[in-house]
């Protein structure tokens, strides 16, 4: 009695732990991308330097937290809602890393704006308010696994829409722009494909809380039409 | 105590009293009963009222619903009194704790109390504010789960907290907080955490201003410099010559305008109130528009509308230099062909003057920051205009003193609406 009870609160905390660290792996996600937006609209390009590297730690993180979750089901055979809670965690820590390699690509396309001698010019606002909302819709996916809140996670699920009818926008006015003169193709590029890395991450983020969604109800609403009610 | 063994000794003795006559007399059987009986009676006493306490020691209220016999009644007494004295001593106890987490939560500080696992036990309103907590769903969980920026994170692990931690907050508000974390009882950890976005914007302002003063006089000073060096030690020839000390001329004119506009700030300031004389207003835009125009060189379409029918009091020469500025701007940063449109009206408050163009327009993050001295939202454009960075500064000092506001509204790529509001005090009616 005494022994079994003693087991599983160590397995409770371990995956406390795995929670917490999948969390960490978030917030390195989250500064990466507002990094990268910063760098957009500052045109400091300093800083891409340091989100490419928090890039690696992110990677090893997801390396170590898989591991971590195949030592667990190894070694608990967790059953119902904790094997639903590995299962999610190993989805989720997929999405924050790939969220991380977009943030990559935007710091990387800035990189090559700013050093072709360009502006982002009247695409930044735009852009940036893009930005804003994928990276708000990455913090609140965060917060809902956190405290494993499914009508937050449904929020950021809707809130998907908006960033992609966004994004449609942005590209539309974009097009125009190049028909109209096309000297702005270069940079008209590049700022396609950094508000695509961004829609990107809005996506991620909509996973994360898909995969919140799983965990706690034990639903799978992944490609379904009508989400999460 | 001992009065209540006696007594039921007694009662045991007058039991037996009684039954060994019967004994005797009647038949043994009968004179055990009656003793029997004697302490059955007893018995039966003291389980009513042993009744009367299991009953109420399972829902133990405070009123007088416990009253016992005999020698039961003492102690019923006594342990009522105690009941009612734990109580009185619970509630003011949980008043004192009420008022102590109310104080907490008047702080204007926030406070995160953590466990010896860094889990959130207790934060309060300010706090919830900062980080983007939730109190009643929140407590438990390891804060690090929910400040999930890096600094922070690794701010708590090191241990390290001689200094404070300074954190940029990532919720949407552009803040600056500065956490402070205190061990107490033994090796838990509390968390104060200060707002300290003025601060630091009044310390980078600071910095900005002493960085850019230097700046500013510097690069006329470079350049003058140069031009010395190459004069005394290059033969050139007359015209040459003239071309040099013509351009030294310009730059010791635009060091002398920077100073001037310093010094003219700093009058500005410590100088008393504006007089209250009547501003013809008609013609102080006519003559405004006038010098737009020279200055725009027929670049632009100056439009001026004027209510004629209401002055303003205040200095003559301070409102010129203030709104010359505003149109100077104005047509400084609009494109050739746009528009500039001078306003003058009376409205609710009082009366407003404005300028509006269709120039290239300022983001929304510049314009909070816009009238700070030298802040220039684009370096290298501002300077080739002509500016030295304090016209608006000067212009909002200047108005200020005249009780005014100046409003800025402005779209990236449409153009720009600088707007002065005099209160009626400010006004003279014609």
């Amino acid at each position: 009695m005494n022994e079994s009870q003693h087991l599983s609160s160590q397995f409770d905390d371990e995956l406390s732990r795995l929670r917490t660290h999948v969390l960490q792996m978030g917030g390195l996600v989250e500064t990466q991308v507002s990094a990268a937006i910063d760098a957009y609209s500052t045109g400091e390009i300093a800083s891409v330097k340091t989100i490419v590297e928090t890039d690696r730690k992110v990677n090893d993180l997801e390396k170590a937290i898989d591991d971590d979750c195949a030592h667990v089901i190894a070694k608990r055979q967790p059953t119902a809602s904790d094997l639903r809670l590995i299962l999610g965690i190993s989805k989720i820590v997929t999405d924050l890393e790939r969220a991380g390699d977009e943030a990559k690509k935007i710091a990387k396309g800035v990189r090559r704006i700013y050093e072709n001698g360009h502006l982002p010019g009247q695409y930044g606002v735009g852009v940036r308010h893009l930005a804003e909302a994928a990276l708000t819709m990455v913090r609140q996916a965060l917060d809902a696994f956190a405290r494993l809140d499914t009508p937050q996670a449904a929020n950021v699920i809707r809130a998907d829409t908006d960033v992609d009818a966004e994004f449609k926008s942005i590209i539309r006015q974009l097009i125009t722009h190049m028909m109209e003169d096309p000297r702005t193709i270069t940079t008209s590029i590049d700022i396609i494909w950094i508000a695509r890395a961004i829609e990107r991450i809005g996506d991620h983020a909509k996973n994360i809380s898909e995969q919140v969604v799983f965990i706690v109800e034990g639903r799978d609403i992944r490609h379904t039409k009508e989400k999460a009610n | 105590m001992s009065a209540q063994v006696i007594r039921a000794v007694l009662l045991a003795l007058l039991s037996i009293l009684i039954a060994l006559p019967v004994g005797y007399f009647v038949a043994h059987w009968a004179g055990w009963s009656v003793f029997c009986a004697g302490l059955g009676l007893q018995m039966l006493f003291h389980f009513r009222n042993f009744a009367r306490l299991d009953r109420w020691s399972h829902r133990p209220v405070v009123d007088a619903s416990l009253e016992g016999e005999g020698a039961w009644d003492g102690i019923f007494g006594r342990l009522y009194r105690h009941e009612k004295d734990l109580r009185t001593q619970i509630s003011e106890r949980d008043d004192q704790i009420r008022r102590l987490f109310a104080a907490l939560q008047a702080l204007t500080d926030g406070v995160v109390a953590l466990d010896l696992s860094q889990q959130i036990v207790y934060c309060n309103t300010t706090a919830e504010e900062q980080l983007g907590l939730v109190s009643e769903t929140d407590r438990g969980q390891p804060i690090v789960n929910l400040v999930r920026q890096p600094e922070f994170v690794a701010y708590l692990s090191a241990g390290d907290f001689e200094r404070p931690l300074t954190l940029r907050s990532d919720r949407g508000t552009d803040r600056v907080l500065s956490i402070h974390v205190v061990t107490y009882a033994g090796d838990r950890r509390l968390m104060q955490i200060k707002d300290v976005t003025q601060t630091d914007r009044l310390d980078q302002m600071r910095r900005d201003f002493v960085a850019n003063v230097s700046h500013e006089l510097r690069t006329p000073l470079t350049v003058l410099a140069g031009f010395l060096e190459t004069l005394q030690e290059i033969d050139l020839n007359r015209a040459e010559q003239h071309r040099y000390l013509d351009m030294m001329a310009e730059q010791s004119k635009r060091m002398e305008s920077i100073v001037q506009d310093l010094l003219t700030l700093s009058s500005i300031e410590s100088a008393p109130p504006p007089s209250n004389d009547v501003v013809d207003m008609g013609n102080l835009i006519d003559k405004l528009r006038r010098d737009g125009e020279a200055l725009s060189a027929g670049r632009h379409s100056i439009v001026a509308e004027t209510d004629r029918l209401c002055d303003l009091r205040g200095s003559e020469p301070e409102l010129v230099s203030a709104f010359g500025n505003l149109i100077a701007n104005a047509v400084r940063y609009t494109p050739a062909g746009g528009t500039v449109r001078i306003e003058w009206k009376a409205c609710a408050q009082g009366a407003e003057f404005a300028v509006e163009d269709t120039g290239i327009g300022i983001e929304a993050k510049h314009i909070p920051r816009l009238t700070e001295r030298f802040y220039r939202v684009d370096r290298g454009r501002s300077r080739d205009a002509g500016g030295t960075g304090l016209g608006l500064a000067i212009v909002k000092h200047s108005l200020n003193r005249h009780h005014a506001q100046l409003e800025i509204r402005s779209t990236p790529g449409v153009g720009s609406r600088f707007a002065a509001k005099f209160p009626a005090s400010r006004i003279a009616r014609v």
